[in-house]
């Protein structure tokens, strides 16, 4: 068993509909189910060399961790208290274990037509918790009790990693809209290869940049 | 000199809106206010009369099973019995083409096949994007999925169009309607499917790839993990469903309670178990366009009627120099093609004064059931035929499939015209061989 060119494609897919890095332990579980830790390092160095954070995640399964280390703590406490959290991306495992726990708040997912997905499905699989609204009309949600949230990949010193839907978003006029701007590291280390789908940003743009 | 300019008004709006699309809805409405203009000008008809002769019960059977899909939409059921079917098919093209087909037959024959095709199609190109697929099998599994459509439009008096058309003419009842034109829709598409599985055999390009198909799949798992059935709203929609089928079968039209009543009463009933949902769908969920393009047809068919032509059309019909029989084959293959020219709803619309005619002479249920039959083969037979076509061809090109090389693969007129043309051929097949059994066992 390789690693086809088909892959390629279905990595693509499922890292614009699940996230990059719920997408990348996915896909290291299942190629680790299917042909154990010679293929992963195929993986790695086929795909990998082409996402960043697939490299990153087959690189910690090599190591011996098998599963991400989703930690919520943090993360909840910098939304407490809020009535509006606004979340920009996607990373479906982080995004199962975060909206239990953010009580009334309500959740809304920022779209764009720039990004090919259903997002009624998506927001479908938190059964009514969370909302979906256009990121144009990302100033609705603002208020002195509004988060606004995104997903940063690993972070290194003052830089770090986002959707590319970020900077669409991100700017000094949205930043004082918001209670709080809040990016939540989820890939946990730094990534050895160009992350050409991600985007730099430095991590002074979040009040608060946890893990 | 009436008849002629109010038929070329006809025939010139079906033609430009065709090779018009995007103005698809002006030119109609204009050919229709032209055909009220021409009947009044020529003595014809005013336009109130012709306003009158409107089925309007078609109309809101229409509408209201529109809102019925709606709520269906709401409960997420489609998106569940889509995922459902992924998980079944193992990723195995000829089991994602069999159930996928299936599928849209059976949610063709119950909602409105537009909005089914709109749900389940996504979910089915992205079980594509994720396993790649070939030119040949991409053609043929959506070709089929169209066709699968239309039959199982044809297949009830509730599912299509045409059928819809025949039910609020009163020309046939819901039971008989059902009972004699469901088995032959089942036997086109078994024949259709089969010829695809055993003669064209489009699997045979893929190279399948297990790791693949073990990766798609957990991906497809893991898009609909969460994604529940709304109980809530799918036990009260279907129940009110099942009355409205049972009310159709046995509430006689001798009553005055019409299918089309039934059809108000049922939705509304049923929208209203769910209210705020309910009330969105009736503000936002109207298929404006189907409504006021079905409505200028019928107005300038009306136009056409009350000039007398289609008398005259099914006269001279009659009064052809050959067998009856043989009058109905010429017609069914007639509306057939013209089917495929202009698409199902001026076809219905205008044949079916011709079809009253020779159902005087013949058992009415092999000319009703024969016509809507042929005209599910001539929607089947271009893509530009019937809507759900196009929009096919729009979704699969925004989700951009490629092949395992990594190829762009499309679906549009050219990738589609082999399939329209077995289908065509298979279904005209059905229906001039099933309208003859019907005229020699019911005559």
């Amino acid at each position: 068993m390789t690693i086809q060119r088909s892959v390629f494609e279905a990595f693509r897919v499922a890292s614009t509909e699940l996230g990059m890095c719920s997408a990348a332990w996915l896909f290291t579980r299942e190629v680790a189910a299917a042909g154990g830790d010679a293929l992963v390092r195929e993986l790695q160095e086929t795909l990998g060399l082409e996402y960043a954070a697939l490299h990153a995640v087959t690189e910690r399964w090599l190591g011996g961790t098998t599963k991400p280390a989703i930690s919520t703590g943090e993360v909840v406490r910098a939304c407490a208290g809020a009535a509006n959290v606004a979340v920009v991306g996607v990373e479906a495992d982080w995004l199962d274990a975060l909206v239990p726990l953010l009580g009334d708040a309500k959740v809304t997912l920022l779209t764009s037509p720039l990004v090919p997905v259903d997002w009624e499905r998506l927001a479908a699989n938190f059964g009514g918790r969370v909302a979906t609204l256009d990121m144009s009309a990302v100033q609705q949600l603002a208020g002195a009790r509004s988060v606004l949230l995104t997903f940063c990949y690993g972070t290194r010193g003052d830089q770090t990693w986002v959707d590319p839907l970020w900077m669409r978003v991100s700017g000094g006029d949205v930043r004082t809209q918001f209670r709080s701007i809040v990016g939540w590291e989820v890939l946990g280390t730094a990534m050895q290869v160009y992350p050409r789908w991600l985007t730099e940003t430095s991590a002074d743009d979040f009040a608060e940049l946890v893990s | 000199m009436a008849s002629l300019v109010l038929v070329a008004i006809l025939v010139g709006t079906v033609v430009l809106q065709a090779v018009r699309p995007a103005y698809r809805l002006t030119v109609v409405l204009g050919g229709a206010a032209l055909s009220c203009l021409a009947a009044a000008l020529f003595g014809v008809g005013t336009t109130r009369a012709i306003f009158a002769d409107v089925p309007w019960d078609v109309l809101v059977l229409l509408v209201g099973l529109g809102f019925l899909t709606e709520l269906f939409v709401a409960t997420r059921v489609f998106g569940v019995v889509a995922a459902k079917v992924t998980r079944l098919s193992r990723g195995g093209p000829k089991r994602i083409f069999l159930l996928f087909t299936l599928v849209m037959y059976v949610a063709s024959s119950l909602v409105n096949n537009l909005t089914a095709l709109l749900l389940v199609l996504p979910i089915l190109l992205i079980l594509f994007k994720l396993l790649g697929v070939g030119k040949k099998y991409l053609a043929w599994t959506l070709g089929v999925l169209l066709v699968a459509c239309n039959l199982g439009g044809a297949a009830t008096p509730i599912g299509d169009f045409p059928a819809l058309l025949l039910l609020g003419r009163g020309v046939m009842t819901f039971t008989d309607y059902l009972m004699t034109a469901a088995p032959p829709t089942l036997v086109a598409l078994a024949v259709l499917v089969g010829w695809t599985l055993l003669k064209v055999r489009p699997e045979r390009e893929l190279v399948r790839d297990p790791l693949t198909t073990r990766l798609s799949l957990a991906v497809m798992a893991a898009l609909y993990r969460r994604v529940r059935l709304d109980w809530r709203r799918f036990l009260p929609a279907v129940g009110w469903l099942v009355a409205m089928l049972v009310a159709w079968l046995v509430v006689p039209p001798s009553s005055g309670v019409g299918p089309e009543l039934v059809c108000w009463l049922g939705v509304g009933a049923a929208l209203l178990s769910s209210p705020k949902v309910g009330e969105n769908i009736i503000r936002t969920r109207v298929d404006v366009e189907a409504a006021l393009f079905l409505l200028a047809l019928f107005v300038m068919v009306a136009a056409v009627r009350q000039s007398g032509l289609f008398a005259a059309a099914g006269q001279g019909l009659a009064a052809l120099p050959i067998p009856a029989v043989v009058q109905l084959v010429l017609f069914l293959l007639a509306a057939g093609v013209l089917t495929g020219l202009f698409s199902a709803g001026p076809s219905m619309a205008a044949l079916l004064d011709v079809a009253e005619a020779l159902a005087t002479r013949l058992p009415p249920a092999a000319v009703y059931v024969g016509l809507a039959l042929s005209v599910c083969a001539g929607s089947s037979l271009f893509l530009t035929a019937a809507t759900s076509g196009p929009m096919a061809q729009i979704l699969t090109e925004r989700a951009q499939l490629t092949d395992e090389q990594g190829e762009r693969v499309r679906f549009g007129f050219f990738e589609f015209l082999p399939v329209g043309l077995v289908a065509f051929a298979i279904i005209q097949t059905v229906a001039v061989g099933y309208a003859l059994v019907l005229v020699v066992t019911r005559g």
